[in-house]
């Protein structure tokens, strides 16, 4: 056998020392790795194995004026199932799709989908949840969450919008001031295997949420749903399409109230309220369409439509022959019933004519051949001059999304005839916010105001983060002007076409309209009336429109009315005391009186004294002939005409 | 310094048997089940249910290997080259015509794993890799030739005569398994240099290597993008499993993240106790871990050459030195793939890998290597 020779033995060493040459170089490889590059590397790999998951931030609350909430949030929770740890899927889709409700086929599709993680319904109710919870179910989550909540349902819905799965305001007041109120998310950052499987106890980073900020409002809970009443009744009385109604302080442009009327379930968006679901009954809808009519019942129509305001706008006109000086309140007119403005014979509303009259009588009547002839006399330039003043040219700048500008016609179009139209509010388009507000300015003493809902904005612990203000500008109109047209809009309540809104007690001034829908003869009109009281110092600015009332269309005979409600159940509650005058004390029978104590007498002994007081109605309850218990209590202070309830033994 | 056995026999009183190897050995295969169970159990887990599956696999066949280990190393590792008695045929002939067969067999009808056909199937058993078997045949056979007339190796002739009896082998392994045949290549170069006197042709047949194995690289598409892999690991969309091991290399830094702590082997590194099992040694125990296993195969190697240099004859030397070559440059390039430093090839770490084939033929090699061991005159 061969020896084992000495270049056998170097020829080894060589070898060996080539291995060890080689392990070297690699053992400063894995150092250039491990030291050098380790940083770089480390941090890829980290990134790799990091998911984020977002907290959802709790959405800031709507708050009205008097601090009552009317969009907060509520607990729910979103389930969702990790395929990977699963352990007994049967049970799984069995409890889920008992407990919410959700088809067997389909919790399976979820569940048996290979994902890392699948949802399988979100905005599920927290008692549902809890009962998910313990069973304890492995690979089932169930992640906290918060949903949107209008303790209102419906009130406002126009105003203050939806919000959407992503928390993000939709409409309305939700996405005019989302930046506020959505908050920031925060994250949970665990680790993960490959196969997405969070690893437990491994270091989270989390970053905690910010809560959205609260906003604080003008409007008024109270008010709204008086205003919403009345709105109600009105259009189920007159078979209307729908009432607009607006209660607004004239003085600064903080809105009270705002009525679309049919309002929307704010809870339940997407589902078509009766009135429009009732137009299209049986009929299969494209979802454009639905989208199309969804799109449509959230339309806040007070800001988005325009209409012509009729004879509302001669308040317009009126101030600015008032500013101009080319009418004085005693200079007479005589209407024949129409005017002829150049070949074009215009009419009057009253056929017969309102014959002679003075200024303050052709408001009053609402005399159209009155205000074409101040028109006239104010000339175009002047009138769009006071047009701009009052803002009727460019959007009022409310804080909500959607807002319409006026329809006018081009100043160098405008003849004889056009002007004559546009006297008494014809010929040209504004949204009923822009009447309101330049009706404002007009009252108010010459300023206008930005109509506005948002007051301020606080933190969730109520430290203060913004106060929201709007631009007040004068408008140019006198305070001498602003003071004449309250007395004349106090005439047309007291004494005018707009009596049905008088109120006793309270002075309020007004116009009516009666404004005829396009295309005219169609026999579609909209009512509306333009209120404020107290007429000396308004407080408070209100405007209805009703949209195709069926029978009786007149502005003074069915809107005025409306405004009166409005005003009687407001203006106390707004603190603006009734005053009776000496006239409205007789006529109204307005004062009180001490009652007087029933109690052991007789029917005839009562018979008596009933004829001393001036009760109202009177019920006597029980067959007996001695009075056991009476209403109001003896002692009591009650005001004349009060009903008067008697029981007997 | 060599005796002739007969001396030997008589002085069996004397003999040596390298126990710091055996200790080597012993503790390799011991870490490399730590290792496994480290690397394994959330893959075990979250496909067979049960966390020490691949431990308990690799336990069997580690400890089967380690029982063959000590039953080899007691034997005369002459009798491979001494005719049988009954069918008068050399154990190595029989060894080497037995690999033929089964590299031809696993070629017909292998089981194809990972889109490879390198296995056939035992059954309960699991899988057998002839190329495994092939590298102790190898290994053994090279010697015998070389060392029938070892002077032959002095001239280029010497050394294609030792090819030709290769080549059947490594051609078998080639058309399957690039990485294996790389390894058995490099095992018959380091026998035939240990055995030559002249050096200068090694010089022209490396660069004869290096010319085919370039033109295998450009005959095959799938190798050709191995180098774009390796250029652009970062961007390279095939780069995923190597970078996912520089991924965890690099995050052991110095200390490395804790035995059990990595992060990568769970899902991000596929079948992480395989050959990518070096990266994530390296992300639970930092630089000082992975140097340290470094230095561990280092001794060993260096065992292995105290052995093949005193060992009794040329025959025993150049095992020896197979079993040298065949450890270090599977260390070597299992290294050199996991850092990047090489393009990617798969070839598993020795002692450390999960792999029956692998483990039991490396440990049957040990137990050659002790049995020279066992056959030095002790000095002592």
């Amino acid at each position: 056998m061969a020896r084992n020779r000495t270049y056998n033995r170097r020829n080894i060493f060589i070898v060996v020392n080539v291995i060890i040459l080689a392990a070297i170089f690699l053992t400063i490889r894995l150092g250039y790795l491990m030291i050098l590059k380790s940083e770089d590397y480390a941090a890829q790999a980290k990134a790799l194995h990091e998911r984020e998951r977002a907290i959802k931030a709790e959405r800031g609350k709507i708050f009205d004026r008097n601090g009552i909430e009317i969009a907060t949030n509520k607990p729910v929770c979103t389930i969702s199932v990790i395929r990977s740890q699963i352990t007994d899927p049967e049970k799984v889709i069995q409890v889920l799709s008992d407990l919410l409700g959700l088809s067997e086929e389909r919790v399976r599709k979820r569940v048996e989908k290979v994902s890392s993680i699948e949802r399988i319904k979100s905005n599920v109710d927290k008692e549902i949840a809890d009962k998910i919870r313990e069973y304890d179910l492995d690979g089932v989550m169930v992640d906290e969450d918060y949903k949107r909540y209008y303790p209102y349902d419906s009130l406002a819905s126009k105003v203050i919008g939806f919000t959407g799965g992503d928390n993000q305001g939709i409409i309305g007041l939700e996405v005019k001031y989302d930046e506020f109120l959505k908050g920031i998310d925060g994250t949970i950052l665990t680790l993960t295997t490959a196969h997405g499987k969070e690893i437990e106890n491994a270091a989270e980073d989390r970053i905690e949420p910010q809560a959205g900020n609260d906003l604080y409002l003008s409007l008024d809970v109270n008010i709204q749903k008086y205003a919403e009443q009345a709105a109600l009744k009105v259009m189920e009385a007159k078979n209307a399409n729908n009432v607009k109604l607006i209660v607004m302080n004239p003085q600064n442009g903080e809105i009270y109230a705002m009525v679309n009327v049919p309002e929307f379930n704010l809870n339940d968006p997407y589902t078509l309220i009766d009135e429009i679901a009732a137009q299209y009954e049986g009929e299969a809808l494209s979802s454009e369409k639905e989208m199309e009519l969804l799109n449509g019942m959230w339309r806040n129509a007070c800001l988005s439509d325009t209409y012509e305001p009729g004879s509302a706008f001669k308040i317009v006109t009126a101030t600015a022959a008032l500013e101009e000086g080319v009418v004085s309140l005693t200079d007479s007119f005589f209407c024949p019933g129409y005017k002829k403005v150049e070949d074009r014979i215009i009419r009057c509303h009253k056929a017969g004519g309102h014959g002679s009259q003075n200024f303050v009588d052709g408001i009053k009547n609402s005399c159209n051949p009155v205000f074409m002839e101040i028109g006239a006399r104010v000339g175009v330039d002047n009138m769009y001059k006071y047009f701009e003043q009052l803002g009727l040219f460019r959007k009022t700048g409310i804080d909500l999304p959607g807002e319409a500008n006026s329809i006018m016609h081009k100043k160098e179009n405008i003849k004889a005839v056009e002007l004559a139209t546009m006297s008494f509010g014809q010929s040209f388009q504004i949204t009923p916010l822009q009447l309101l507000t330049a009706a404002s300015a007009i009252v108010n003493g010459g300023n206008l105001v930005t109509p506005h809902f948002g007051i301020e904005v606080k933190a969730p612990d109520g430290r203060k983060i913004k106060t929201l203000d709007y631009n007040i500008s004068s408008s140019g109109i006198s305070k001498e002007t602003s003071e004449t047209m309250k007395q004349l809009l106090e005439a047309v309540v007291s004494d005018g076409t707009g009596k049905r809104a008088y109120l006793p007690g309270f002075r309020i001034g007004g116009k009516t309209a009666t404004s005829e829908k396009l295309p005219r003869r169609t026999g579609r009109y909209i009512s509306s009336f333009i209120g404020f009281a107290p007429a000396d110092d308004p407080q408070v600015i209100a405007i209805v429109l009703i949209d195709e009332p069926q029978g009786i269309y007149y502005g003074g005979t069915i809107a005025a009315p409306v405004i009166a409600e409005v005003f009687d159940n407001i203006l106390p509650y707004l603190g603006v005391e009734a005053r009776y005058s000496e006239e409205e004390i007789e006529k109204f029978q307005i004062g009180s009186f001490e009652m007087p104590d029933f109690i052991g007498k007789t029917r005839s002994e009562v018979k008596e004294l009933l004829k001393i007081y001036d009760f109202g109605e009177l019920y006597s309850i029980g067959e007996g002939d001695v009075v056991i218990e009476q209403f109001p209590l003896p002692g009591e202070m009650v005001e004349l005409k009060s009903d008067l309830i008697l029981y007997f033994n | 310094m060599s005796r002739t056995a007969g001396e030997m026999n008589k002085r069996k009183m004397h003999s040596y048997y390298d126990y710091s190897l055996l200790f080597l050995t012993l503790f390799l295969v011991c870490f490399g089940l730590v290792m496994i169970y480290s690397t394994s159990s959330y893959n075990a887990q979250r496909v067979y249910g049960n966390a020490t599956y691949y431990l308990e696999r690799q336990a069997l066949l580690g400890g089967a290997g380690i029982l063959i280990m000590l039953f080899v190393s007691k034997i005369d590792y002459r009798i491979y080259i001494t005719n049988l008695p009954i069918i008068k045929i050399k154990p190595v002939t029989f060894l080497y015509f037995l690999c033929i067969g089964l590299q031809i067999y696993v070629l017909l009808f292998g089981e194809v794993i990972n889109g490879a056909k390198r296995w056939i199937s035992l059954g309960p058993l699991g899988s057998f890799q002839p190329s495994e078997l092939t590298k102790i045949a190898v290994i053994l056979f090279t010697s015998y030739i070389v060392q029938l007339a070892p002077r032959r190796l002095d001239k280029f002739v010497g050394f294609l005569r030792v090819v030709f009896f290769i080549a059947p082998l490594l051609g078998l392994i080639v058309i399957e398994n690039f990485s294996t045949a790389l390894v058995v290549g490099v095992i018959m170069v380091a026998i035939c240099f240990v055995a030559s006197k002249k050096k200068g042709y090694f010089v022209i047949s490396a660069i004869l290597l290096v010319a085919a194995g370039a033109l295998f690289i450009i005959l095959e598409p799938y190798r050709s993008e191995r180098i774009m892999v390796w250029r652009n690991v970062e961007t390279h969309p095939k780069g995923y499993q190597i970078l996912q091991g520089l991924y965890a290399i690099a995050s052991g830094g110095v200390f490395g993240k804790g035995l059990g702590e990595s992060m990568q082997k769970l899902g991000f590194i596929p079948e992480s106790h395989n050959d990518m099992i070096f990266s994530v040694i390296c992300e639970e125990l930092g630089l000082f871990g992975a140097f340290a296993l470094i230095l561990l195969f280092i001794l060993l190697i260096w065992r292995v050459f105290i052995i093949a240099i005193n060992a009794p004859d040329l025959y025993g030397g150049l095992i020896a030195t197979g079993v040298l070559a065949h450890i270090a440059v599977q260390v070597l390039i299992n290294i050199a793939v996991v850092t990047n430093t090489i393009p990617s090839t798969g070839i598993p770490l020795p002692f450390i890998s999960y792999g029956g084939s692998s483990v039991m033929v490396i440990l049957f090699e040990m137990g050659i290597v002790l049995s020279i061991s066992n056959q030095i005159k002790a000095e002592r």
